[in-house]
Order: structure tokens, then sequence, then C-alpha cells
């Protein structure tokens, strides 16, 4: 067992001595998915995306009221309301600087209520195409209820806008305006409102959150750092050949096996902490339930070095460390682009998919998707645990076997 | 001690080591003597365990290498010919590292480390890395990390190669301190002086056979007082058996032809300078000419030439 540690130790001392490599697979992942982050998320939260002009010339309480129905609810995370007056909306809109320019004439107010015709203008942006549209629609349905609110309720409106030109109405003006609305709801609301059918409302089951399509590529991003750093340290056992130590080492009563695990848990260590930061960047940025963080890292690391234990056996099949190298960096880029690492596997062709999920990487990456997307619990799946830990065991016991049979003594 | 029986090694129809047998004890240096390609590194992989001989036995301190290897392997202390040692590793953990490889724990492993340090001459730069270091100190420590755990049996392949002179020298001192304090030590070489200067017996190798062993004295005493005559020219090959016959009738009795090949002729003969008018006289006879000359004393060199008819670092 001590001479397990002792090769455990020796190995991470050795990757201490080398931070270069060891920022090297941490930066490049970073790189590749900041630059995947900002391209999706556009590096920021949803603010207002267009801006309508409204010069105001009637300046009535019901023209307050149009302009301010622009701005309302969910329409207002998509359109900004500015005032201005008739020139600054001429140049602004012709220069391009928004979306829409809807002018309201003098006189709307009472045109309205005499039931006359009154001509609102919207100008849009030619250059674009969707919030100009949305805003023509906005503007057609507060005119359709205004002629509806117009036809039923034109006298009780012109009473309250006589009724704020003079001095304060007294309650019993109030009251009798109030009973006046009422009745005539109370008469077309059997209409409105029939009660000839029961409305029974069904709540929908709570639907699982969507996530946002940037982090669908973190688990792909923590597997390019835990394939970049595997391939890279499984390279180590070519370097120990060449340096001569393996041949010392079978010369000494010190066991194979115990030499391979202690280098695995040395990789064990540089997995759980790249693959660690990595997963913690992604926690924080994409609010990922911070519950899921423990199991998510076990999840990594067991398969970091099961990886990095079948890149190693793979390289000791080899004939020369250059081919070994050259090999495995090719296998790398087919199993990165399959695996979900460049795109993530929902959004890959269904066969690309099956075939990525199929090898250990894309395997990993989509259950590390599932739980990062699920509102549910990390949940304990035995079939995947049991895949994760043969893949590793079989790997290093591959590795072990290498060594045994000849790798080592040449 | 270390016991060689009958030791084959076999690649295919290639005999490495052609039934090999030699005995080193305690306390004593024991040499393995052979150009380069003679099965030296061969026999010191089967004896390390790297090889599995292809038949004979191979015993260290009692225990068999093939049977009972890992015993066999706790008595044994290698040196490589080429550097073993992690560069990327500060000194003193190679040498940790390799003292937990043979079992060495706790204040036992870091008093031995700390006695070799200081052995080898880099206490003062325990915790440097070795790719930091000149040629001769990554020598030290690499003969460092062979004697950590205080082995019963070191083997040496060819420890001086490509080392400069006072590495050499201090290679040579740590080699006979190891001697000193009851290690079996078996050195291999190609360089005679080293063998000379170091070990108490010899084997000599040639062609993966053991061609001859015993004492430097008792090597020595096969040559009798014959010296080495080497004579470069141009010698016609038809009339070299005569020229022998004839210089033999004339006194020289115990003239002997250890090789003739590139115009050059290798004799051995008692008091060969008294002789050497008669000799060039005998080759003009012949119609050959000497541009060059060259009389040695007999040493082990001689005796490698004269049992294999060629130099030991051909």
């Amino acid at each position: 067992m001590s001479f397990l540690f002792a090769s455990f130790r020796k190995d991470l001392s050795r990757w201490r001595q080398d931070p270069l490599a060891v920022l090297l697979w941490l930066g490049i992942p970073f790189l590749i998915g900041g630059i995947i982050t900002a391209m999706v998320d556009g590096g920021g939260g949803a603010g207002p995306t267009g801006v309508l002009l409204i010069h105001d010339q009637d300046d009535s309480l019901l023209s307050g009221l149009v302009a301010g129905a622009y701005s309302q609810d969910q329409l207002g995370e998509l359109i900004a309301v500015e005032q201005v007056s008739m020139e600054e909306g001429t140049r602004r809109i012709n220069d391009g600087e928004a979306s829409g320019f809807l002018v309201i004439p003098e006189g709307f107010s009472a045109a309205f209520l005499e039931g006359e015709t009154a001509t609102l203008t919207l100008k849009t942006n030619p250059a674009q195409t969707i919030l100009p549209g949305i805003m023509e629609d906005v503007t057609e349905i507060i005119l359709d209820l205004g002629f509806y609110v117009q036809a039923m309720f034109g006298p009780e409106i012109e009473q309250i806008q006589d009724a704020a030109a003079g001095t304060v109405p007294d309650d019993a003006f109030a009251a009798a305006l109030a009973v006046q609305i009422q009745g005539k709801i109370d008469t077309v609301s059997p209409h409105l409102f029939p009660l000839s059918f029961d409305v029974q409302i069904i709540e929908p089951p709570p639907a699982e959150p969507q996530p946002d399509i940037a982090l669908l590529f973190l688990p792909g991003i923590v597997m390019m750092a835990l394939l970049f750093s595997a391939q890279g340290m499984s390279a180590d056992y070519w370097k120990e050949r060449e340096a001569g130590t393996l041949r010392r080492l079978v010369s000494t009563p010190g066991l194979l096996s115990r030499f391979v695990y202690g280098k695995a848990l040395a990789a064990a260590v540089v997995v759980a902490m790249l693959g660690g930061i990595t997963l913690a960047l992604g926690f924080a940025y994409h609010d990922v339930d911070w519950n899921k963080f423990v199991p998510s890292m076990v999840w990594i690391t067991i398969s970091g070095v099961g990886l990095f234990a079948w890149f190693a056996a793979l390289q000791m099949l080899f004939p020369s460390s250059k081919a070994a190298n050259l090999l495995t960096t090719i296998l790398l880029f087919p199993l990165l682009m399959m695996g979900g690492s460049f795109f993530p596997l929902e959004v890959l062709p269904d066969w690309i998919a099956s075939i990525g999920r199929l090898s250990p990487n894309g395997f990993v990456v989509d259950r590390l998707s599932t739980e990062f997307t699920s509102a549910n619990a990390w949940t304990f799946d035995a079939r995947s645990w049991s895949i994760v830990l043969v893949m590793t065991v079989s790997g290093l016991a591959v590795c072990t076997w290498r060594l045994q049979t000849g790798f080592a003594r040449r | 001690m270390l016991a060689v029986d009958k030791l084959i090694k076999q690649y295919g129809d290639f005999t490495a080591v052609d039934t090999v047998s030699f005995a080193a004890s305690k306390g004593g240096v024991f040499g393995l003597l052979g150009p380069n390609g003679a099965g030296k590194s061969t026999t010191i992989n089967c004896i390390s365990g790297l090889l599995p001989p292809t038949s004979g036995h191979i015993s260290v301190d009692g225990a068999d290498i093939v049977k009972d290897g890992k015993k066999a392997k706790r008595s044994l202390g290698i040196v490589p010919q080429e550097l073993a040692l992690y560069e990327d590793l500060p000194a003193i953990e190679n040498l940790k590292y390799w003292g937990m490889a043979y079992g060495l724990r706790g204040a036992e492993l870091d008093t031995r480390v700390a006695e070799v340090l200081d052995h080898i001459g880099l206490a003062d730069r325990a915790k440097d890395l070795p790719k930091k270091f000149s040629g001769g100190m990554k020598r030290r420590l690499n003969f460092g990390c062979g004697i950590v755990h205080k082995p019963g049996v070191l083997l040496l392949d060819e420890p001086t190669v490509g080392v400069d002179p006072q590495s050499r020298q201090r290679l040579f001192e740590m080699v006979e301190a190891e001697r000193d304090a009851g290690a079996c030590v078996l050195y291999t070489t190609h360089y005679m002086e080293e063998a000379e200067r170091l070990c108490d017996s010899l084997a000599i190798i040639d062609h993966g056979k053991l061609i001859a062993s015993g004492t430097v004295t008792e090597l020595k005493a096969q040559l009798s007082a014959r010296d080495v005559l080497q004579l470069n020219g141009d010698f016609p090959d038809t009339g070299v058996g005569g020229l022998i016959d004839t210089l033999q009738g004339r006194g020289m009795h115990d003239l002997e032809l250890i090789s003739q090949a590139d115009g050059a002729l290798t004799l051995t003969l008692s008091s060969a300078s008294q002789y050497l008018p008669e000799i060039f006289e005998g080759i003009t006879a012949m119609g050959g000419s000497v541009s060059e000359t060259s009389l040695r004393s007999p040493n082990l060199e001689t005796l490698f030439l004269l049992l294999t008819g060629k130099e030991l670092r051909e």
C-alpha cells in the first residue's frame, strides 16, 4: 500500500513541476467555452431590444393610456418607449436609431369620444422586421379595443372627461356613474361571460425549466478539460519508459499494479482540480443547483481517471512514443466532436448523437447534461455508475497487464 | 552472494547468453568483461529480473530470481548503464521513491536517504531537480538510487560510460565503499583498467560465452610472461605461416600468431624486444615491410586478445 502512496506522491510532485501543462489543459476548454458562451448567451441579461418613439400632440388622458400600453408586462421587455419631439423622432427613425415612430395627433381624445375618425401615424424601420411587426400588431389591438370601449362606454367616458375638466365631481356623481356602468356590464355579461358551460381549470404539471442553451455546453466543456488532461497525462508512461525508470522499477520488489494505481490516484487529483474549477465556474454562471456539485465532481473524477487509464493503455500498444501521441491526439478530436464537447449532444443530428452517447466521453457528458438540466436532485443511477467504474477498473487492469507483458522491460 | 548457473538466454535462433556460470561472493567485486554485444547486459538483465532466462538458474542471497522474485529483488540493487531518474523530481524525492519501492519506510527511510545523499556528495543539492545537475552529478544520483536500500548484491552495468575522469574516480570510490560495507558487487565493463583496479575476480565473456574466469592474478598467469607485438605494414597473406615456422626455428619457441588483419600482425612472444631484428629480417625476406611497431607488457587486454583474437573495444 505504501508503494502505491509513494507512486502517487511522486507523480503529484512531478505534475506540480509542470504547471504550464496543467494550465493549458484548463485554458483551452476555458477559451473555447468562453467563446461559445459569449456567442449563445450574448454576454448579459435580456433588456428591451427595440425602441418605440412617440410624439404625443394630444397630450390627453387617453393618449397617455395609448402610449403606456406599449410598455405593459412582457411587451415592456421587448419595447422601450421614449417620448420625443416631432423633429427628434423624425430624425432618429430616418437614421435607423429606433424600430418605430408613433405620432398621436392633436384632437385624438375628442375624436375618440365622439366616434369620429382619428389617424395615428406609425412609421417603422425598414431595416428591421420583427419588432416593427410587433408594434404594428399592438397598435391595431389598441385601436380595436378603443373601438369597443368607445361603443359601450362612450357617454360615461364623456361624462368623466367633462367632470375632469371642471370641479372635482361629488360622491353622488361618482356613485351614479358607477351604477350606470355596472348596469351596462350586467346587460352584456351573459353574452360576454356565458355560464352555459362549466370551465374546469386543470393545472398542468410543473414543466421542467427550459435550460438556457449555454448550459447545454457546460458538460462538454468540462469533458474537454478532462480529455485534454487525460490524454496529456497518459503520455507519462512513455516518458517513464524513455527515462529508464520503468526498467528500474521492474527490478524492484514494488508491485507494478500499485505503481499503476498510484499514477491513477495522482491523475484523479489533477482531474478533480481541473474539473472542479470548470464545474464551479459553470455552476456559478448558470445558477445550477449546488447540491449537484459533489456528485458531479465524483462523476467526472472517476470518469476522468477511466479516460486516462484507457488513453494510457492505448499509448502502450504503440511501438513508439511519437506514434502513440500522434494517434491518441488524432483520436481526441472525433471524440470531442461526437461526444458533445464542441456541440451539445442535444443539437447534434440524431444519428451522430446516438454514436456520441456510446463513446465513453459522450456517455459521461450525456449523464451530466441530464442532471444539470433537471429540476430534481441528482439521481443515483446504479447502471451508469457501474459502467463508469467498469471502464475505469478495466483501463487500469489493461495498463498493469501492458507493463507486466513487456512495455516496462524494454 | 550471487550465483549464476548454466544461464541461457535465447531470442528465437539467436543465443545471446550461452551456458554462463559464475559466482560472486560478499565483500568482493566480480567483473564481467567483454566487448559491446558480448552478452554482459543480457546477463545483468536476467539477474535483475528484467528478462526471463531461457534456462538455467540465478540465485540472489539464496533466493531464485524466477521462483522467488520478490525476495531476490529485495536484495538486489541496480545501477543501470543509462540514467534511470525522474529529472523533474528533486534528488531527495528520487531517493525516497526508490527506497520505498524496496520497502523502506518512515525514520529508516529518512536516515538512509540522508546517508546516501552525503555519500554521493549531493547533500547540499538534495532539493534541486536532477535536470539542473551536471552529467557526473546525475551519475552519482543514479548510483545512489541503486544503493539506497543497502542491497546485498549490487549490479553495476557499465556505470562509467560517458563519465568524466573526476566523476569516474568518485564512482570507483563509491563502489569500493559498497564492497567494504560487505556488498557483493557485479561490475560489467569493457574498460580493462577499471576491471584491474576494482575487481577481485573476473569472467570474460564473448559472443554470449564465458571464455575465461578467475582472479586477476590467475588470469594474468595464463599469459606467462609473453609480450604482445603488433606490427603494421604490408604482409603477403601466403607468407605469414612460413614466417612463423621460420622464427620458431630460430629459438622463438613460444611465438604465437594471434591475429592477421588489415595490414596488421599481432604476435605474442617472450622477451620480444630481443628478437625484433630477426623478425624484421624474416618479414623482409618474405617480401613484406613494417611501417609501425608496438610492444606491450601482458595485461588483461592481452589476455582478451589472446583468447578472442580481437581488441576488447572492437
